[in-house]
């Protein structure tokens, strides 16, 4: 009867040791990189940190598989001082069982990020072998950032040059009245124009110096 | 009273800057330190210098002189000079045409890398995630980051010059940009030049020393620069070397395209070119070897930041191969690590050895790099690894763009000169002609004063022999071509 009970009582636990084992079919290797990730504020990995990660990956299992995973289905074995180690997930309906290994990486890619957040780590520090972490999409503003700024400067070399074109005009354009104000002072011009009317330009009486020099 | 046809620069001090912002160029940046790498370091000062005194100097001062002297471009110039070496003329326009056409598309480059500089994390600073979100994208990862937005995001290269890979539309609208600006800083001439050039040949100066103490007090700077000067004699006797420098000082002064006959042709006739020509010339020498050093100490933090990424990577492999604590193994053990675990696992070691990098710093500083490669992709992965890496960024490439644009300005003045010189093209430049006649008058005082002025001018001597037999020959009516 004794031996029964001791029987029954070991059962769970020689179990656990042949469902958690290294390169175990279901099982994931995990390798923690605690002191890179917290340097100073790196915590100690004991069997406190390590009850805190069962439960994270009982509650990832329980919410991709919406079944109630408990601590107890999350077997952890050969640990290193590396601090990394073999685990496996039991079904909760019957403990003898293991749950595919899609399954668990499936839940484990759904919540990474909040697995990742409860052991204060990240994806390059907490290392699932074989499961490939899911990167944020990246931020695509509605219009990319460069052509703002190429925007901007061709908009700027634009207006100087039709301002310099426009200023050479309008330089061009006065210079032509300036001459054809002078043209209009010129002797010689109201000379043209007075023989145009059909009268001699009497030059005894013009302004200019011309014809009388000392 | 005739007004004078032909514009001037406002001051010497404004045709200086222009010669020094022509020379001063791409080339004394991510050429000159390539060739001191592959050449001995220091020791290729010494045929560099030696190649200075002897085809630097003398080609630039007669270049000069020309221009000055003949107050025309270099068609014009040359067969000034003699009918039959009109040809040379010609050839100088040509190849300034050649090297305008693609001479822009690196300024284009500039201004991509400059517009992507506005950003919080630099763009070649980490890979792009691939398509279904798992990791970097495949190209990506074996490249560099770097490398991946340079050939596959700036160019988007075709796998080889067979195929056409189309048009870009980002670089086609910086390549236009580039364009745009070149005809904002010619639209008047020398009025617009003169006044560009003082910000093109000093700005980068600015950058170059901002950079030299940035780059001085960077982790691992000074492994880049004690490589450098450490001087290989034995490469002086390879006349690569020779033959590097020589033409590394014809075509960083940039001799022989005819720009700088065309700046000069716009000087005061009396102006001291002599003193100026040896300045401009030292200027570029020693812009040369200040761009070296700072080429070199950021080679150095280059290589000193990969090559403890690779002992990073070492570590962690021997971590995670062995399940060993993580601190058992620093940075500064690695190599002790590696003998002790062979040791003590020779089988399991030897399952790592293909894995195993090679992690040596001399090979990091030996890659050496020239042109694009060490413009677009060296500078911009050692920039990413800075702090402010933005502000670094925009630092840098712009200072790239004004090393261009000041030797675009050169080139594209060495085809309007000449070219203004026959035809009028009023479209780029302000015309300040009042008509041929007006002009033609000018060119008759103007050569009857150089015909009295030859015994007293400074020119070398061939130009004075030739000036004398030809032109006392030509009638001054045949001026109206070529003068």
């Amino acid at each position: 009867m004794l031996g029964r009970i001791v029987f029954f009582l070991c059962l769970p636990s020689v179990l656990a040791a042949q469902l958690c084992k290294p390169n175990a079919a279901e099982g994931f290797k995990v390798r923690l990189s605690i002191k890179t990730a917290l340097g100073d504020k790196a915590y100690e990995w004991n069997r406190n940190q390590r009850f805190l990660f069962q439960a994270a990956i009982a509650f990832a299992m329980s919410h991709h598989l919406d079944l109630e995973f408990n601590v107890s289905n999350i077997l952890v074995c050969d640990e290193t001082p590396r601090v990394s180690f073999w685990f496996v997930v039991t079904s909760p309906d019957d403990p003898s069982r293991l749950v595919g290994k899609e399954s668990v990486e499936l839940a484990v890619r759904a919540s990474r990020g909040r697995i990742n957040n409860i052991l204060l780590l990240n994806d390059a520090t907490l290392e699932f072998v074989g499961v490939l972490p899911t990167l944020a999409a990246p931020v695509k503003p509605a219009t990319p950032s460069w052509l703002i700024v190429f925007g901007v400067v061709i908009g700027i070399v634009g207006a100087g040059i039709v301002f310099l074109l426009v200023s050479t005009v309008v330089q061009k354009k006065r210079k032509e009245n300036e001459v054809a104000e002078e043209e209009d002072d010129d002797e010689e011009a109201q000379m043209k124009r007075t023989a145009g009317n059909e009268g001699i330009y009497n030059t005894s009486f013009s302004e200019s110096d011309r014809n009388t020099q000392m | 009273m005739a007004k004078d046809a032909r514009d001037n620069w406002e001051s010497p001090t404004q045709f200086v800057l222009a010669c020094v912002s022509y020379a001063v160029g791409l080339g004394n940046v991510w050429r000159f330190p390539y060739l001191c790498q592959m050449h001995g370091g220091g020791g290729f000062l010494i045929p560099y210098l030696l190649m200075l005194l002897l085809e630097g100097v003398p080609l630039f001062y007669l270049e000069l002189a020309i221009g000055q002297k003949m107050r025309l471009g270099s068609i014009g110039a040359w067969t000034a000079i003699s009918p039959y070496l009109g040809g040379l003329g010609l050839a100088s326009v040509v190849t300034s045409v050649y090297l305008c056409l693609y001479y822009n598309i690196i300024n284009a480059w500039s201004f991509w890398y400059l517009f992507h500089s506005f950003q919080s994390i630099l763009p070649w600073a980490a890979c792009p995630v691939n398509s279904n979100r798992t990791g970097p994208m495949e190209e990506c990862e074996k490249a560099s980051p770097t490398q991946y937005f340079f050939y596959r995001e700036t160019l988007n290269i075709s796998p080889s010059i067979e195929k056409s890979g189309g048009i870009q539309t980002g670089q086609a609208l910086c390549f236009l940009l580039a364009w745009v600006i070149t005809y904002l800083f010619i639209i008047r001439g020398v009025k617009s030049t003169g006044k560009v050039v003082y910000f093109t040949a000093t700005f980068p100066y600015v950058v170059l020393l901002i950079y030299l103490i940035r780059g001085m007090t960077l982790h691992g700077a000074l492994n880049g620069v004690k490589y450098m000067f450490t001087p290989k004699m034995e490469e002086l006797a390879n006349p690569t070397t020779w033959i590097n420098a020589a033409t590394q000082i014809f075509f960083s002064l940039g001799l022989g395209f005819g720009s700088l006959i065309a700046f000069a042709s716009y000087n005061q006739y009396h102006n001291n070119f002599e003193r100026q020509a040896i300045i401009v010339s030292l200027i570029n020498s020693g812009t040369s070897i200040f761009a070296s050093i700072v080429t070199f100490a950021i080679y150095g933090f280059k290589a000193t930041i990969n090559y403890e990424n690779c002992l990073d990577r070492t570590r962690i492999l021997l971590l995670n191969s062995f399940n060993l604590a993580e601190d058992s193994i620093t940075i500064n053990n690695v190599f002790e690590m590696i003998e002790k675990l062979n040791t003590t696992f020779p089988e399991q070691f030897a399952e790592l050895s293909n894995k195993l990098e090679d992690c040596n710093l001399e090979n990091e500083l030996s890659t050496a790099v020239e042109g694009t490669g060490l413009a677009f992709i060296v500078y911009s992965e050692a920039i990413k690894n800075m702090p402010l890496s933005q502000l670094w960024s925009v630092l840098y490439f712009f200072m790239l763009l004004m090393l261009g644009m000041g030797s675009m300005l050169g080139n594209i003045t060495a085809i309007t000169t000449p070219l203004r010189d026959f035809k009028f093209l009023s479209r780029v430049s302000n015309e300040a002609l009042n008509g041929k006649r007006t002009k033609q008058h000018l060119e008759e005082i103007r050569l009857s004063k150089l015909w009295t002025k030859l015994p007293l001018s400074r020119c070398l001597p061939f130009i004075f022999v030739s000036l004398k037999i030809h032109l006392f020959r030509r009638p001054l009516a045949q001026c109206e071509l070529a003068c």
